[in-house]
């Protein structure tokens, strides 16, 4: 193997890559990297046998060949490559000669003979969403993500697909975000779409894939990512990068039934004002729940947060701002409800709820119109007294 | 499935095995009167013997084949290749010579198929020769075929769990397991009292036998029980307050209750129950400010003759470190003990259970189980699920010689595994406060004798060994002491009560050591 690659190229593909290796070390080739020389390209392939990443960079080859070579290394020589120089690699004896401008070193490697095959789909895409978007959607969803293994179903975010819309959601049973986008011609494969939906509706991703997805979207200039869905598998197509993935394997608990379909009383808040007064409280909240209390008083049009707990001693906000409907007052848990305020993406929130007992909603308020926008949901279940 | 398949087999394998048996004794006859046929015969035996054999084969089970396989792959590959690959991986399908494996993900799939396809194939060709090709299926996919009955089911509860913390409070509200009624208790000698005295406790609520205290061994029946009071008493008015704690918990209520400053809380929730039912009310010795507490709630309880029930693993005044004000006031009230069931009492339990069960059981086999697992009910029960699952699967008759088998692990290895001389010796100082060098000492000491009359004893009835044994475990005393010690203690075991309960205790002690 030697070829010459851009030092952009290089630095993305090792960087998308490097954090897909497993942490266990059943297999100790898991945590090397592919390298795969061949007709103009250079292919880096890694995989933690749940998900796996191929990034395909165009170079220039001059002689082919594959060898793997421990991650770990080969991103902390990437991340300390100063800018500039193309990166020159060359195969050696059981490792690879890389240089770059003054930097030259020689990384042991391992026969790429027992490296796993990444699976490649065999259907065209069935979704095409804007990176900008998708990101904004997964950053939303990832919140509420159950951290506890105990349910499986309930550690991946659930993707619900429908004629009109897609739904993004996502619940650890105290919490729940809901995102949709509606459907139009550019962000489905129509055929493929329709004979889906038709067999299947709603998948589970985990947790960890979106991360990866995520961090690779963060990295890259807007593009189209293209998702296509197999049995059990899901692809993820960011420019040159693939993602592959595992589906858990389950079904997402029907959660339809508990967001409210109406509320009584609504407050329309200051994101910024609301996200410091809970922060505040959050100091006196008390126990492990960290519990606050949200009084709305629609007399005087005002709302009070606060806390108190035996130790540290009490507080209370007094805030102004537009309240309809009947006055409420609720117990919530502060964290739950600080997740939901930083996840609204405008700079106005509404406050909706019901009663104590019933779940309370975060929602968008559109700029200009100042109209509740339904694209986002954030529910929180209130603490009982 | 399986099952299935196994009662289709089944009457081929018969009918083949009649032949094979049927032909081995023709055989045998005619060898005597016609040597030369014989070797026909011979002949017509090794076809029979053949063709069981591949019915044997061609009717494994895909669970059996894989496993087959597995073993066979396992040899010839890496334990970390295997173990990476070939984990949750089992035959999808098996039909017209083509294999489907079920592999948990894309990754297992494209290596199976492609690097370890030839592998598959030929030890899938060792067993089953007609095998042409082999492929692989994601797990994930079976949900649309027959795994969706098991995962509708799967979701029902998962519906509410957004309400969780909502639909707490209605369980815990009492915090009884309704499984525990009277209806379902065996009473028999050893519980008689215990029964009796809860029956009238939950018919006329706070105005007798309060507090009730009862008491006995583990797996005896105490928490069952005590929480048929409370389940008869909600049978009969359901507003009644009733709360079902164990004292631990009750404890860490009361830690919690203090660091939050809402102690005053927990007061009045206490102070205003109905019926208060403790479980395992010895742990709360050693913890003052519990002790304290309870002493509180108990007194306000009583003054409004309100219900408290009790239950420990001893009597109360043998719980070390308890507040004598406590310790009398338990006793005020009624204590019923609970020892363990005879064996009459035994075999009752475990007919009910298979009656439950719908399980045909002959008498016999039941008096097996009844008269081998002897110290406490949860252990009678385990025994006896043991032979019901194990005799359900395999679909055996379960007769004494099947129940015997099943059982001869726990029989034999069970309680005895492991206990020597050395933990009745360390049992019975700890118990009596002396040391073990004291125990074993050459002198007459007055506190000594009887607690080193009874180690020997214990040695003597629990571990069978001989008595000039266990005169040169007790500091080489002669056999005869050894004898005397054993005839004493058993004679003042039935004489005296006390003693008895002693030794029952301490031989709890001995095989709860591991």
């Amino acid at each position: 193997m030697k070829l010459i690659c851009t030092q952009d190229n290089f630095k993305k593909a090792i960087y998308n890559t490097e954090r897909i290796v497993s942490k266990q070390n059943t297999l100790p080739i898991l945590n090397n990297i592919l390298f795969e020389a061949k007709k103009g390209f250079l292919v880096f392939s890694a995989t933690n046998l749940e998900m796996g990443a191929q990034v395909k960079v165009g170079v220039k080859v001059e002689k082919e060949g594959k060898i793997t070579i421990p991650a770990k290394i080969i991103s902390s020589f990437s991340n300390n490559l100063p800018q500039g120089d193309n990166v020159l690699i060359e195969s050696v004896e059981q490792g690879i000669k890389i240089k770059s401008g003054s930097f030259k070193a020689i990384i042991k490697g391992v026969s790429a003979d027992d490296f796993p095959l990444i699976p490649k789909k065999s259907s065209e895409y069935l979704l095409n969403i804007n990176s900008i978007d998708l990101k904004n959607i997964l950053s939303k969803e990832m919140v509420s993500v159950a951290q506890n293994e105990a349910r499986q179903e309930l550690t991946g975010i659930n993707l619900i697909l429908s004629q009109k819309e897609i739904f993004f959601a996502s619940t650890d049973s105290f919490r729940l975000s809901e995102s949709r986008i509606s459907i139009n011609k550019e962000n489905i494969n129509k055929e493929v779409f329709e004979a889906y939906i038709n067999k299947k509706d709603s998948i589970i991703i985990p947790f960890g894939t979106l991360n990866e997805v995520m961090r690779i979207i963060s990295n890259n200039e807007e593009c189209d990512v293209k998702i296509t869905i197999e049995s059990g598998q899901i692809f993820f197509e960011i420019e040159e990068t693939k993602i592959v993935s595992r589906l858990i394997n389950g079904k997402y608990p029907e959660y339809k039934h508990i967001m409210p379909k109406d509320y009584k009383t609504r407050v329309v808040l200051e994101k910024s004002v609301f996200q410091n007064a809970v922060k505040m409280a959050n100091i006196f909240a008390s126990g492990k729940s960290g519990e606050i209390s949200i009084k709305i008083d629609s007399g005087v049009k005002k709302i009070f947060i606060g806390a108190s707990s035996a130790e540290t001693g009490e507080n209370s906000t007094e805030l102004k701002f537009d309240v309809s409907g009947p006055s409420q007052e609720v117990i919530l848990n502060s964290k739950y409800l600080l997740d939901g305020i930083n996840s609204i993406s405008t700079s106005k929130v509404a406050f909706l709820m019901n009663s104590e007992s019933t779940p309370i909603a975060l929602k968008e308020i559109n700029e200009q119109t100042g109209e509740v926008l339904h694209d986002f949901t954030y529910i929180v279940m209130p603490i009982k007294n | 499935m399986r099952q299935a398949l196994l009662m289709q087999k089944l009457p081929i394998c018969y009918l083949l095995i009649g032949g094979v048996a049927c032909f081995a004794s023709v055989i045998t006859d005619y060898q005597q009167v016609y040597p030369r046929f014989s070797i026909l015969l011979y002949f017509g035996y090794g076809i029979l013997r053949l063709a069981s054999f591949l019915v044997y084969e061609i009717f494994m089970t895909n669970t059996e084949l894989w496993q087959a396989v597995l073993s066979e792959i396992e040899l010839s590959i890496s334990k970390a290749n295997f173990i990476t690959w070939f984990k949750n991986t089992s035959i999808f399908s098996n039909k017209n010579g083509q294999v489907i494996i079920s592999v948990p993900n894309g990754f297992a799939k494209e290596w199976l198929e492609n690097k370890y396809n030839l592998y598959i194939l030929r030890a899938l060709r060792n067993i089953q020769e007609d095998i042409k090709t082999v492929s692989c299926i994601i797990a994930a996919n079976q949900e649309s075929t027959e795994k969706k009955i098991s995962m509708v089911d799967a979701v029902v509860p998962s519906n509410n769990a957004f309400f969780r913390e909502k639909r707490a409070p209605i369980n815990q509200e009492s915090n009884l397991n309704h499984k525990y009624t009277f209806d379902n208790f065996v009473v028999g000698g050893s519980n008689e009292l215990a029964k009796a005295a809860c029956f009238a406790v939950s018919q006329n609520l706070g105005s007798v036998y309060n507090p009730l205290f009862i008491y006995g061994g583990v797996g005896l029946g105490k928490t069952h029980l005590i929480q048929s009071i409370g389940n008869e008493i909600l049978k009969n008015n359901p507003e009644h307050k009733i709360k079902y704690i164990t004292s631990e918990r009750f404890t860490s209520e009361l830690i919690d209750s203090i660091k939050t400053g809402k102690i005053r809380d927990f007061k009045d929730y206490y102070q205003k129950i109905d019926l208060l039912i403790i479980d395992d009310i010895q742990f709360i010795s050693g913890k003052e400010k519990t002790q304290e507490e309870f002493f509180h709630i108990f007194n306000h309880l009583y003054q409004l003759n309100k219900q408290i029930v009790l239950s420990s693993d001893r009597a109360p005044k043998a719980i070390q470190i308890l507040e004598e004000r406590l310790k009398s006031r338990f006793e005020g009230g009624m204590i019923a003990d609970i020892i363990r069931p005879d064996f009459e009492t035994r075999v009752a339990i475990l007919r009910k259970k298979a009656l439950d069960q719908e399980m045909e059981i002959n008498d016999d086999a039941l008096e097996f189980i009844a008269e081998n697992i002897k110290n406490n009910i949860r252990e009678l029960e385990g025994a006896f699920n043991r032979v019901f699952v194990s005799a359900q699967l395999s679909k055996n008759k379960i007769d004494l010689n099947y129940v015997k088998k099943m059982l001869s692990e726990i029989i034999s290895s069970g309680k005895k595994k492991g206990v020597t001389h050395k933990h009745v010796i360390k049992t019975v100082s700890a118990f009596y406060d002396i040391t073990e060098t004291d125990l074993i000492a050459k002198n007459r000491k007055q506190e000594v004798v009887k607690p080193r009359q009874i180690a020997m004893y214990l040695m003597r009835s629990e571990l069978q060994y001989s008595f000039p044994n266990i005169g040169d475990r007790m500091g080489g005393r002669d056999h005869t002491t050894a004898l005397h010690a054993y005839e004493k203690i058993a004679e003042l075991i039935e004489r005296e009560e006390k003693i008895a309960e002693e030794i029952n205790y301490l031989r709890e002690q001995l095989y709860s050591i591991n």
